[in-house]
């Protein structure tokens, strides 16, 4: 996933990567110790990636302005519309889940010029038909201020991208070894598959080997239980 | 209060207080309002402080602006130095003037088990006690005897 994202990720762009996304971080930091040394990268309380000196509410403004090329977001569930719910699941006044909420995420969907959605768990019930509350719906009507919005869903299994004109997500690549009836067994919507979808390229051995110890290093930094375990050949 | 983006998500239809208008600058766009939020009292810690309350903070929290929203501010601090240019020299933060803060307490260790940055990083371990602890009422209830009432 950290690769997928990391080739996302332009040179000279300004990037920022928020709360509770390791996966993320370690994407962007792969790209910027690699191909995009020029971007601006943004790491949610990180010691050497965080340039604001006005807690959150810095960020969130600068966010608000649409300075940020690359944001990423998560949601508990996800549905084919890129609409993303991070609040509960069932009835809203009897939940059978409740989310932490959705912190921003109404308004980081919207501004940021591309997000990318990332879910490290691929199942029916991460991606449904229909998400029960939208914390964060993936289009808007003319009338909605909305520079940006989703762009891509990287998750273990596959990359979907958005078409933003359908208001859909597209399958554009299968993750090695992944086949087309287990990616749908495992997603509660019927896939629609981009016409040049192809398998991902997997991690080059440079990639890997820069994953496990300069990412590794500066991850660690904020999020040390995440970096002690999620670099292991056997597991990244 | 104006916030970005929200228009057209559940936040319409589930938080009624949420109000959707036209842009008075930019009729033709929706635009969601919120109402702030105006805390009664609010608890913060600082770094160091001076007796006047002047604080000094962890600039990536956001302890100024939950001063700044409330009517009330309670603000404990690891250390009460003499005056404001030594506040400065203890470490890196932002200055909070003290006319926003209502009254100081000098309580060394006041944020563990989280972190104070530069002084003390946060307990990991009772942290993961307190998450095993708030499970049930009563290991909760057990939590609080040792920790807080004890």
């Amino acid at each position: 996933m950290a690769c997928a994202i990391a080739r996302e990720v332009r040179d000279g762009e300004t990037v920022a990567v928020g709360t509770l996304a390791p996966i993320p971080a370690s994407g962007v930091l792969l790209a910027h110790f690699t191909h995009a040394p020029r971007a601006t990268v943004v790491i949610l309380n990180h010691p050497d990636f965080w340039p604001f000196r006005n807690g959150s509410k810095e960020f969130y403004d600068y966010a608000q302005r649409g300075k940020f090329d690359l944001f990423f977001l998560s949601g508990g569930q996800i549905d084919r519309h890129g609409n993303l719910n991070l609040i509960t699941v069932g009835d809203h006044a009897r939940p059978t889940v409740r989310f932490p909420g959705g912190a921003g995420a109404a308004m980081l969907y919207y501004l940021p010029r591309r997000v990318i959605v990332f879910r490290a768990e691929h199942t029916p019930r991460s991606f449904v038909e229909r998400v029960d509350t939208v914390a964060s719906p993936g289009s808007s009507p003319p009338d909605v201020v909305r520079p940006g919005g989703p762009w891509k869903v990287v998750t273990p299994l596959c990359t979907f991208r958005f078409e933003r004109a359908q208001a859909r997500l597209v399958v554009e690549a299968l993750q090695p070894g992944v086949t087309r009836a287990e990616l749908q067994r495992q997603t509660g919507f019927a896939l629609d598959y981009d016409p040049q979808a192809g398998v991902a390229r997997a991690p080059s051995a440079d990639e890997l080997a820069l994953l496990r110890t300069r990412v590794r290093e500066a991850v660690a930094r904020i999020y040390p239980r995440y970096a002690e375990t999620a670099f292991d050949p056997s597991t990244s | 209060m104006p916030v970005a983006g929200h228009v057209g998500s559940d936040y319409e239809r589930l938080r009624p207080e949420f109000r959707v208008i036209s842009n008075p600058f930019a009729p033709a766009e929706r635009l969601m309002l919120v109402p702030p939020i105006r805390p009664d009292v609010s608890l913060i810690h600082a770094i160091a402080a001076t007796a006047d309350g002047t604080l000094l903070l962890d600039p990536m929290e956001d302890d100024a602006l939950l001063a700044q929203a409330s009517r009330v501010v309670v603000a404990s601090t690891e250390r009460v130095v003499g005056s404001r240019d030594e506040l400065r020299l203890v470490g890196d933060g932002m200055i909070l003037p003290g006319i926003h803060v209502t009254a100081l307490v000098e309580a060394a260790g006041g944020a563990r088990p989280t972190l104070v940055r530069g002084v003390y990083p946060a307990d990991a371990r009772h942290l993961e006690e307190y998450v095993a602890a708030a499970a049930d009422d009563a290991s909760f209830k057990r939590y609080l005897d040792r920790y807080v009432h004890g």
